[in-house]
């Protein structure tokens, strides 16, 4: 039983990780804490369940159809970007919180018009659907799943950022735009290429977080929160603190399902405010990229 | 809106200029919203009361927002406590003593908001407020989910308006219209009350400590304080505006505590105008009237909305308020002041 609340808090931390890993590479590069990521999130979500049609031929399949719909969601962000985000580079950051909200909404709206408002539900494929048997204990292969896809994505992420070169050069346009302008980078475009990635990863993380959720449009605020949460804990725009406080947050919850089964969801919150009240900037700081 | 000296001035030599253009307008709208249960019908007159409410609430966040500069997203929690304490105590009987109830509600509210500010404003600002004020109203929602003695997710139902016991005159307030003027005349008081704060000395420490914190505290204000003050009354209006809306709606739910809850004074703020005093009412009643408009198209009243909002930032930064008295100006030049 432990071992088993174990692995499930490890799933949530890799899902809530998937969906604040590209919350942390957007507010990294351009500032800004974009509240529509849960909305794109929801996006990659219906449009990997329209292209399976309820049940997915095998664990190809949804992964392939997640990355088409990482791609679609990557292509709408770069529009977003143009229209949105590029005017708001020196305004307030109420207003930016304001104009993703805006964001945000229309996005719902858009998913409403078109999936409508009925429950939907997607199996995983079939290798997924039973479990494993780990030290006696029955454990889901989809959660192994996705703990893979969480850490696969968040070593994919570390690696990008912090050894390869195109990641120098957005750490660089990052902390000083202006002066990489200067020592010729293009710092609009990588500034749109780190957008467009962001966006990806939110549609990406709902394709791969579909089966076993129940879709509805109501399904990205969840995740959207608890995103904002581990930002705000791990250190915003930092990748690593982000992961770090992915996985607290997924302990502590378990600690709470496993200790306190009567009252769910809480302790999350509070270890949320104490987090904040000890650590204002984060357990590993603020930072860019 | 707000009036400087020179306006004034000027004001005495012209009648027709912004300044009285403005009055009477706030005059005839004020005039109209008395009469509003005499021409519409109870599904109409909920809206508009709704509207009020949600418009008091809106202005006390404003309040904190436009003068102190702090933007809560966590408000939401504090109408639901003011909600719940109205709630809870028709439910016990008191409904004799629901002025004083009010004043409890506003009284939990503002005490609430005193102790996450005490705590919170030490250390935070910007976003980091935002999502914790944002958790605390969620952690709020979590809570009043469990509580069974509250209706844990159904909240409390079948709230009964009371009858309130004034000294030397029992009102019944329990028809609908009776209920509206009640809100009518409350809001009135509450509304008088932050305009009161916000355009007196203390509105001016806010807004010095808004625009330059370091220079503010250089000047000898002490700009802890003045932003815990705005937290504070922000808190109170919540509180006692939830307080008015329980009995109104008759049904209180935890997700009072929500998101939805909390980013609507964002919402009526900006769209009606920002920094302005009156810009969260005009903004209130332009989405009441959007989405009244747009109630039957699932998905369109989003995207209207987001679209709305999308171009109040991007565009028209000022809101509804700021392009009025841009057009009024334009179209009165006030000769004085040029």
């Amino acid at each position: 039983m432990l071992l088993f609340t174990f692995i499930n808090s490890l799933t949530l931390a890799m899902a809530v990780f998937l969906v604040a890993g590209g919350l942390t590479l957007v507010f990294g590069i351009m500032r800004i804490l974009n509240f529509a990521h849960g909305a794109f999130f929801m996006f990659g979500a219906y449009l990997t369940s329209s292209i399976l049609r309820d049940s997915p031929g095998s664990i190809w399949a949804l992964i392939g159809a997640s990355l088409v719909a990482a791609a679609v969601a990557g292509v709408i962000g770069l529009v977003v970007q143009h229209v949105v985000l590029n005017r708001l580079r020196d305004v307030d950051e109420h207003f930016s919180l304001i104009a993703t909200y805006a964001v945000m909404l229309m996005s719902v709206g858009t998913i409403k018009l078109i999936w409508g408002l009925e429950f939907h539900s997607v199996n995983p494929p079939p290798e997924l659907r039973g479990g494993s048997n780990i030290f006696g204990t029955f454990v889901p292969n989809f959660s192994l799943f996705i703990i893979a896809a969480g850490v696969v994505v968040f070593i994919l992420l570390d690696t990008a950022i912090h050894r390869a070169w195109f990641g120098k050069i957005a750490i660089a346009i990052a902390r000083d735009g202006w002066t990489s302008n200067l020592m010729g980078i293009n710092s609009t475009l990588g500034i749109n290429i780190v957008v467009a990635g962001s966006f990806a990863l939110a549609g990406l993380a709902g394709g791969l977080l579909l089966p076993n959720q129940t879709l509805s449009p109501s399904l990205g605020d969840v995740f959207l929160l608890l995103a904002f949460i581990t930002m705000v804990i791990g250190g915003l725009g930092n990748i690593r603190g982000a992961f770090i406080a992915a996985l607290l947050l997924g302990l502590v919850d378990g600690f709470n399902v496993y200790f306190m089964p009567d009252a769910p969801g809480i302790l999350i919150y509070v270890g949320m405010v104490l987090c904040l009240l000890l650590w204002p900037n984060g357990l590993l700081g603020e930072s860019r990229l | 809106m707000s009036s400087s000296v020179a306006e004034r001035a000027a004001g005495r030599k012209s009648p027709v200029n912004r300044t009285n253009i403005n009055r009477a307008l706030i005059l005839i709208f004020v005039v109209a919203l008395l009469f509003v249960p005499l021409m519409v019908n109870a599904g109409l007159l909920y809206l508009v009361g709704t509207t009020l409410v949600l418009g008091v609430y809106c202005v006390g966040w404003n309040v904190l927002f436009s003068w102190a500069g702090l933007a809560s997203f966590g408000s939401g929690g504090l109408f639901a406590l003011g909600a719940y304490v109205s709630a809870v105590t028709l439910r016990a009987g008191w409904g004799e003593y629901f002025l004083l109830i009010l004043v409890a509600a506003a009284l939990v509210g503002g005490a609430v908001a005193a102790l996450i500010g005490l705590i919170a404003l030490r250390r935070t600002t910007g976003i980091f407020l935002a999502i914790l004020t944002l958790s605390l109203a969620e952690l709020l929602r979590h809570t009043l989910m469990q509580m069974r003695w509250l209706g844990s997710e159904d909240g409390i139902s079948g709230i009964v308006r009371p009858i309130v016991n004034l000294g030397f005159v029992r009102v019944d307030l329990t028809s609908g219209p009776a209920y509206y003027w009640f809100i009518c005349a409350l809001a009135a008081l509450v509304i008088a009350l932050c305009w009161w704060v916000a355009h007196g000395p203390n509105g001016r420490r806010m807004l010095a400590s808004r625009h330059d914190v370091q220079r503010a505290a250089f000047v000898g204000i002490d700009t802890y304080r003045t932003r815990l003050l705005a937290f504070v009354i922000s808190g109170a209006v919540a509180g006692f505006a939830g307080g008015l809306y329980a009995p109104w709606a008759q049904i209180v739910t935890p997700e009072l505590s929500g998101m939805f809850r909390s980013t609507q004074p964002i919402l009526f703020t900006l769209l009606g105008g920002l920094h302005s005093f009156w810009g969260p009412l005009i903004g209130a009643f332009v989405f009441m009237v959007v989405e009244y408009a747009t109630r039957t198209l699932i998905g369109i009243q989003e995207i209207i909305t987001g679209g709305i909002l999308l171009a109040v930032v991007l565009v028209f930064r000022s809101g509804i308020a700021g392009g009025w008295n841009a057009l009024i100006d334009w179209l009165f030049p006030d000769r004085e002041s040029r």
